[in-house]
This record gives structure tokens, C-alpha cells and sequence, in this order.
């Protein structure tokens, strides 16, 4: 090694430095709270099986019991049931079609077609009686 | 004993224990390295401990194939260059032993401290490239990835940083033989 870097490797040295407690404890401090990226999230631990069956059975249990209640209190408030009257101003409000208006409407031309013709024929059938005398 | 390597894995593998050793190996000389980077030494105390932090949170992307120390190093590189650009003041106008953190934490000795120099009269990077060379036995290669530079950038300014510090020290031994 050359006389510089003997220089500088003992100048660095004499730099003195010490991590202070207050350092050390925020060090700590920021580690502790921090779990590293890209690693899995802590398992959660496992419970006995009787802790799931225990948990479940009160579950089916409360259920049952809300249920028993529900009951017991729809009974007890249990009214006639009627059913719903209709108003009569709903009736009235109702708007009515009149079909048979609007048939009439629609067949009317045909039908007076239908007796001219009808007027025609009669009309040819005197005349055919007339001329053969009758 | 657990080597390196061993704690590295368990580091890894989850242990806070094992980080907190592998950080033992590691505070003080990067807290000295800092001290040189950062404007005060709550700036160097705070950027140690964000290094340390990223390091811990990271350590999963850390690749092997480096040396750990480069690595925490470059991190430490970015922290303190981050925070310096946050306070603005630059290591320049640190004139004054009172305010100069580096000057506070040097033993007294009978000459001016080579590193004292050294960041007088080289610029951030060929510093830090000095720095994990002489104080850190860095190869060439390590001080390239921690710094993010090409080994030949690397070689020459080394090269070049030994010339101006060569320089100076002389001018120190010529100044003391002048005293004496």
C-alpha cells in the first residue's frame, strides 16, 4: 500500500462516530413496524377444531332462538287480514275505450258498400221479373 | 458465528433479529461515510436511518451477486443526495468548524485530515469513488455499481482524485517541514 492510502485509510479513521442511543432506538423503532416487500403476510395460527364447532353451534343456536322469537311475537300481533278495498275514484279515473265505437268506426264504409250492393241486386231482380212478365 | 452471507438469508427469509445484526456490521461506517455526504449530523443520522429502512424493505430485490456493502452504499449514496437536495445547503458553505459536521467528528491531529481536503478539492462523486476505494477496499467494480458509473469513469477519476490529493499532501508535508 502507497503512502496515500495508508493517509487516507487512517484519516477516515480518525473520523469518530458513534450511533447514539436516541438513533439506535428510532432505528429500531422504524424497523419494528415494517415487514419487507414481496414477502408473504404472517400465517394466522391455526385454532383447535373444537374452536370451530364450539362457534358454530352457538351460531345454529342464536339463530334458532331469533327465529322462535320472530314467531312467538307474529303471532301475538297476528291481525284479520282484509283485503285492500279498490276506491271508487281509482274506477272512475280509469279511462274507458270504447271498442265497439271505434269497430263501427272501422267497418262502417263496407257495410254501406255491402247495402248498395245489396240495393243493386234487388234493383236487377225486379227488373229481370218485369221482363219476363212476371 | 452466523457469517454474512447466513444473516443476509435469514434477513431474507423475514428475521428483524437477523437485519438488526447485519445493520451492527454496517451503521458506524456508513454513518461516517454520511457525515462526509450531508450538511449536519441529524442530515447524516436521518439518511442512515432511511437507508437503512429501504434496505430492510428491499432486501428482497438485493442481488447476491453484488457485494451487500455496495449495495447499502448506493442506497446511502441516494438517501444522502436526496436530503441534501431537500435542505439546499451545499457542503461548500460549510466553512466553519461549528457548522461543519465532518469537522466536529475529526479527532485533532497535527495536519489538515486528507478527507477534509479531499472534499475541499474533489467534486461529490469522485469523492464518494475515494471514499469506498480507500476508506471502504472497494474494487473498481463494486465503486462502479454503487455509484451507478462506468468502470472506466471509475479508473480515471480515481486516477485523477490520487493526483490532486497527492498534491496536497505534499503541500502538507512541505508546510509542516516549513513550520518545523
Amino acid at each position: 500500500m502507497d503512502k496515500l492510502a495508508k493517509q487516507l485509510r487512517a484519516d477516515a479513521a480518525l473520523i469518530d462516530v458513534q450511533v447514539s442511543d436516541e438513533l439506535e432506538r428510532r432505528i429500531t423503532a422504524s424497523l419494528h413496524g415494517l415487514s419487507p416487500e414481496g414477502q408473504e403476510p404472517p400465517t394466522i395460527r391455526q385454532r383447535p377444531a373444537a374452536f370451530w364447532w364450539a362457534s358454530s353451534l352457538t351460531g345454529v343456536a342464536a339463530a334458532l332462538i331469533v327465529i322462535a322469537v320472530i314467531n312467538s311475537q307474529s303471532r301475538l300481533d297476528e291481525a284479520p287480514t282484509r283485503a285492500p278495498e279498490i276506491s271508487p275514484i281509482a274506477v272512475l279515473t280509469t279511462p274507458i275505450i270504447d271498442w265497439k265505437t271505434e269497430s263501427a268506426m272501422l267497418t262502417s264504409p263496407l257495410r254501406k258498400e255491402l247495402e248498395d250492393l245489396q240495393a243493386d241486386i234487388k234493383k236487377a231482380e225486379q227488373k229481370v221479373k218485369e221482363d219476363i212478365g212476371l | 458465528m452466523i457469517d454474512e452471507q447466513q444473516l443476509i438469508d435469514a434477513a431474507k427469509a423475514g428475521s428483524a433479529e437477523a437485519f438488526a445484526d447485519l445493520v451492527k456490521l454496517y451503521r458506524v461506517r456508513l454513518l461516517r461515510f454520511l457525515l462526509t455526504r450531508c450538511a449536519s449530523f441529524a442530515d447524516a443520522e436521518d439518511a442512515l436511518q432511511d437507508t437503512l429502512i429501504a434496505a430492510y424493505r428491499y432486501l428482497h430485490s438485493y442481488d447476491s451477486r453484488w457485494r451487500f456493502s455496495t449495495w447499502l452504499y448506493r442506497i446511502a449514496i441516494r438517501n444522502a443526495q436526496k436530503i441534501r437536495s431537500e435542505n439546499i445547503v451545499e457542503l461548500g458553505d460549510l466553512s466553519d468548524e461549528e457548522s461543519d459536521p465532518l469537522l466536529q467528528c475529526i479527532v485533532a491531529s497535527e495536519s489538515e485530515n486528507l478527507w477534509v481536503s479531499a472534499r475541499r478539492v474533489l467534486n461529490d462523486d469522485v469523492f464518494a469513488a475515494t471514499w469506498l476505494r480507500y476508506a471502504e477496499d472497494m474494487s473498481i467494480n463494486d465503486i462502479s455499481k454503487a455509484l451507478d458509473r462506468s468502470a472506466s469513469w471509475t479508473k480515471v477519476n480515481l486516477l485523477r482524485a490520487r493526483k490532486a490529493l497527492d498534491s496536497e499532501l505534499n503541500r502538507q508535508s512541505s508546510g509542516s517541514e516549513a513550520y518545523g
